[in-house]
């Protein structure tokens, strides 16, 4: 099927007709619980097939499909790179060590430098989604969303258990002060995406960077690293939980970014490009676990712009010259200008204006956030994929 | 093989001179500090209709910081402490689609967003990076829910914005890597999307409404206690604050309420309110980030108002 | 339970044709047609095995095999000839089929080519100054003129310039169609026409594209008991009845079904008044019902539609997904057969967790699938039995 993209919209619209979006919106809005197509309920998402560490060329690899075929593989590779510094760094930070602390108290506290803090550029991301190029608006987009949170998912000083994930993914990709890990995620879909590929693609992500592997070091302190070359020794990016821990201590894990968008006063997860077109907004948002192991923390929300609003409207009966028996004169041709009907008729389509009421928003987030809810139970379906 | 015809650099890379008095003041004592309410908003200067070969345009501007203004009656550095926005925008059309393009029942937005090359203090390219695109893909998110599409069928609006001063990322006298997530980018996303609206409006586009961008960030300050106490300020600029924790930014429709855009990052778990205020963190930073928005809609509606009248008293 | 995350699975090999991960390939099939499910058909040329070839005896054929080097055979479809030989070369891969002497090849799978008569569901795409550009899954896109559609008016007139003018608002980009393919020019595009108050516009349901009829004349030359296998073609086959009222249970209203050939499928409430007039009921002049149906033939206004009937649809559009997705052939019978199976699961699911899983159960995809087909096979075998 041909399906020409749209120029410069983040998300692709289908070419549907106004009676379909009109149907399809009834449906989803429908105050007792939305009837999506495919007979999920709003919270229900499609069922998906993983499984990790199918490349053996990389460090960490992930592939998730769907039962419609479409497939996303993500592989992982880490290199060792030179931390450039600016020249006084190092000699500032001897410095601060020998000053006595309270000389310089929020200097020391408040700069911690690359060295210590790792940076968000040491990440990169790259998505390649068939039948756009690389600079397209969307997989730009997608990756930069993804990037965010990956990078800003700092967590607090785990109480001395797992220091090594101390400043987040940044922090853990530090070797010492001179060298540092750079991580390249590189995410294909192998097929054209059939829906918003965001789920998809973050939840392999998600996968591939747990399985990921870095070498064990062998060198110490300010040394210029070196490694151990035995691959079973090798340390996991995102530390496992030694034995020894408690139960209620989780892992840490990555972040999972999920698509949910609200159609009248219901919200919906997962949505298929079906949905995703009669949506009145669309929200990615970027969740992972407290570091305390309870309860859900939020690192980021972006809205997507909605399909819905490059729509074609439909025409209603009262003003459809071909339905008002006219007999082909276009004197009745003033009352069909499409822009003189705002009002909303029922069973014809409008595509969607405006904006997301707050109260919206808050719904939505708190959905994801709240205790037993969405969010928590992907992260669960998650924890139970063997990496 | 050498060329010779140009005058190539070193091979490796250099290090740029780093001067005496740069190093002293990056003393922390002289780090610019926030001098105004949590919840007071800069200055900010719009005007449309600058460019006249657009259909529309605008130009805003961020009124410096005190430090910056303390800076040049009595200058330290010959670094500037901060920075502030400064951008233009342009509009071009509606005009008709090339004849290539499919069909389209709606007006086609396009947004750029560009940064000049001296805008920032690291020098960006000619060619747009991805976070010049990221911030583009916002801006039209923020818009489309503006402009009413189905009054301008099969015709196309350009919008181009270009950033001359960006705010920056941190304090320049901080160590350049020392927190790394991109603050800057959060207030020049608001900048451009209150100016796009006035160029909007100054091109006589159909829409819902005025749409505003604020930002709210929450930040942990130099000398602050200790660490964990997040506190809630708008329209914050990244230099004047050791740390931000996590911000927000919303482009608004204060007529119908409404948020066309809204992108948060950071963790925003850590803000500490006022007493009986049992909103959560990320919750409050976007009532905060939209009272911005109500803000710089005010000197937003106040521009547009203005331009009529000019171009009424020009008729 | 908001997440479904599977372990892979090794495709069974056998079960060539089948996209779907839920294998059902053994305990099902009744063993008279075990081995034509597995081959794609090969029992029907092992019945009439020619003593001269042996590539005839095995019936599957790769591109560039020798089909038969016995010049008495003559060549059909899928194949070449060499014009200093006689032997006749397969140019796809799919199993031999004879009629008389004349020796085709057919593609397992293939797109869909337009015959003169088909019913087919299409999309408009492109909207010309004359004529519509429409998408029917061929690889050309079908075109239908505007003087191929019934004008509205209430009598059947010619077109006039004012019609070209408006001629978006009879059918615009993204609009369904159901209409017959009039002609089939040289290059295999096809040219529509919707001139029987039976075609149309779509409202009031939701569209699903499935696979079509492959290779042209295939499935029409094929002898009609020769289907006794319900695997024997996927997708949707040319058959007698294209489109039908279907009743539906639990207070559901009446739902038609349009089976396009192109396997594009529309599924929508049933409104009374196309009734009347598709039934062309006896006591209305023909120019009566022209006046009654063009007030809604080109309408994109949606009907009121209950939610028991949307859950019905709904139900109805995933037992095709699910025959689809299990290789089974798409007609009258399967569909109703499915449904009625779909009712039967969701009643033994009933019984089996009670209140349990209230959430998605809606869900046919899952794991109620492989259950659905198994009884669609038993109530198909029975069905055999009787005639």
């Amino acid at each position: 099927m041909s399906n020409p993209r749209q120029a410069s919209s983040a998300s692709q619209t289908p070419h549907l007709s106004p009676a379909e979006l009109s149907y399809l919106y009834t449906s989803l809005s429908l105050p007792k619980g939305p009837i999506r197509p495919d007979g999920r309920s709003p919270t229900q998402f499609r069922p998906l097939t993983a499984e990790t560490d199918i490349l053996p060329g990389t460090n960490g690899s992930a592939r998730i499909g769907f039962a419609d075929g479409t497939q996303a593989i993500v592989g992982v590779k880490a290199e060792v790179e030179k931390t450039v510094l600016a020249s006084d760094i190092l000699q500032q930070d001897v410095e601060n060590d020998l000053q006595a602390p309270s000389d310089r108290r929020d200097g020391a506290e408040s700069t911690p430098s690359a060295a210590a803090g790792g940076h968000g550029s040491w990440v990169q991301m790259s998505i390649e989604i068939p039948g756009f190029r690389d600079d397209d608006a969307l997989p730009v987009f997608l990756s930069e969303m993804m990037r965010e949170s990956l990078v800003g998912s700092v967590t607090d000083a785990g109480k001395g258990r797992d220091t090594e994930m101390a400043g987040g993914l940044k922090g853990r990709l530090v070797i010492n002060k001179r060298w540092h890990w750079r991580l390249y995620i590189d995410v294909l879909l192998l097929s054209q995406p059939l829906s918003y590929p965001l789920p998809l693609l973050s939840l392999t992500t998600h996968l591939a960077l747990l399985s990921t592997k870095l070498p064990k070091l062998k060198s110490q302190g300010e040394e210029d690293p070196f490694f151990d070359d035995d691959w079973g020794v090798a340390e996991h990016l995102y530390p496992r939980p030694s034995p020894s821990a408690s139960a209620t201590s989780s892992q840490i894990r990555p972040p999972v970014t999920l698509l949910v968008i609200s159609v009248g006063d219901n919200v919906i997860f997962d949505p298929n490009r079906e949905e995703i077109s009669v949506a009145d907004a669309v929200l990615a948002i970027s969740i992972t676990r407290n570091s305390e192991g309870q309860g859900l923390k939020l690192l980021s929300i972006r809205t997507i712009d909605p399909p819905s609003r490059l729509t074609q409207p439909g025409v209603p009966n009262s003003e459809n010259l071909s339905t008002m028996a006219a007999t082909g004169n276009s004197d009745n041709a003033a009352a069909a200008n499409p822009s003189a009907g705002q009002e909303e008729v029922p069973g014809v389509w409008r595509p969607r204006r405006g904006g997301i009421k707050r109260s919206v928003i808050t719904e939505l987030t708190r959905t994801v956030l709240k205790k037993g809810g969405v969010g928590e139970e992907v992260l669960e379906g998650l924890e139970g994929v063997e990496v | 093989m050498n060329d010779r015809r140009r005058v190539n650099g070193p091979p490796g890379g250099t290090r740029p001179p780093v001067f005496q008095s740069g190093l002293q003041s990056s003393n922390p004592s002289d780090r610019p500090r926030r001098q105004r309410q949590p919840a007071e908003l800069r200055k900010i200067f719009l005007k449309t209709g600058l460019i006249p070969s657009a259909s529309g345009s605008a130009y805003l501007e961020f009124e410096p910081s005190a430090s910056l203004a303390a800076n040049r009656s009595n200058p330290k550095s010959m670094i500037p402490p901060s920075s502030a926005l400064k951008l233009t925008c342009t509009v071009h059309g509606p005009k008709p689609l090339p004849r290539s393009a499919a069909y389209s029942p709606n007006l086609v937005l396009t947004t750029h967003v560009k940064y000049a090359p001296f805008a920032a203090r690291r020098r960006k390219g000619h060619v747009r990076d991805s976070s010049e695109r990221d911030l583009g893909v916002h801006l039209e998110t923020a818009l489309r829910g503006a402009i009413i599409a189905e009054r301008w069928p099969k015709s196309g609006l350009d919008i181009t914005i270009t950033i001359l001063e960006a705010e920056d990322d941190r304090w320049w006298g901080e160590p350049p890597d020392s927190h790394d997530a991109s603050w800057g980018i959060m207030n020049v996303l608001a900048g451009c999307i209150t100016a796009a609206s006035a160029a909007i409006a100054d091109a006589r586009i159909d829409c819902l409404d005025l749409v505003a961008g604020g930002v709210a960030a929450i930040t942990e300050d130099v000398g602050a206690s200790h660490s964990g106490s997040g506190r809630l300020m708008l329209d914050t600029d990244p230099a004047e604050h050791a740390s931000i924790l996590s911000a927000c930014v919303v482009a608004y429709m204060p007529a119908r309420d409404e948020i066309t855009e809204l992108w948060l990052k950071g963790d925003s778990s850590k803000a500490v309110l006022d007493d009986g205020d049992s909103r959560q963190g990320h919750d409050a930073l976007i009532d905060g980030a939209v009272d911005a928005a109500r803000g710089s809609y005010s000197v937003l509606s106040e521009a547009v108002k203005e331009s009529i009248l000019n171009a009424v008293a020009h008729a | 339970m908001a997440i479904t995350i599977l372990a892979p699975v090794v495709e069974d090999v056998r079960q060539d044709d089948s996209h779907a991960p839920h294998g059902y390939a053994d305990q099902s099939m009744s063993e008279d047609s075990d081995s034509d499910v597995e081959m794609g058909g090969v029992s029907l040329s092992q019945k009439r095995r020619p003593r001269d070839s042996n590539n005839l005896a095995t019936g599957i054929m790769t591109p560039g095999e020798v089909v038969t080097d016995d010049p008495q055979w003559m060549r059909g479809h899928g194949t070449y000839t060499n014009p200093l030989s006689t032997s006749i070369i397969a140019t796809v891969a799919g199993h031999i089929e004879k009629v008389n002497k004349l020796i085709s090849v057919r593609p397992l799978r293939a797109r869909y080519t337009p015959e003169i008569g088909d019913l087919v569901v299409g999309r408009i795409v492109e909207v010309q100054s004359r004529r519509w550009k429409v998408d029917v899954a061929a690889p050309l896109l079908a075109q239908l003129p505007l003087s191929a559609i019934n004008l509205p008016g209430g009598i059947l007139r010619r077109r006039t310039s004012a019609d070209e003018l408006q001629i978006r608002t009879f059918f615009s980009e993204g609009d369904l169609v159901v209409a017959e393919v009039q002609s089939v020019h040289q290059d295999g595009s096809a040219s529509l026409h919707t001139r029987s108050l039976k075609y149309g516009k779509l409202r009031n349901g939701v569209f699903l594209a499935v696979t079509g009829t492959g290779g042209s004349g295939a499935s029409s030359s094929k002898p009609k008991k020769s289907g006794s296998s319900l695997a024997r073609d996927w997708g949707v086959v040319r058959s007698r009845r294209q489109v039908w009222t279907q009743q539906t249970a639990s207070g559901g209203a009446d739902v038609d079904i349009i089976l396009g050939v192109n396997g594009y499928i529309w599924i929508s409430k049933h409104v009374e008044g196309t009734d009347a007039a598709s039934s062309a009921s006896e006591n209305v002049s023909i120019t009566r019902m022209e006046e009654m149906v063009s007030s809604s033939i080109y309408s994109s206004q949606n009907d009121e539609i209950s939610p028991q009937t949307r859950h019905e649809i709904s139900r109805l559009s995933q037992c095709i997904q699910v025959l689809v997705q299990n290789g089974v052939r798409v007609e009258m019978e399967t569909v109703q057969a499915a449904y009625e199976a779909s009712l039967q699961v969701d009643l033994e699911v009933g019984d089996d967790e009670d209140e349990l899983s209230e959430e998605g159960r809606d869900y046919l995809e899952g794991n109620k699938a492989s259950r659905l087909i198994e009884l669609v096979e038993q109530r198909w075998a029975k069905q055999e039995k009787i005639e």
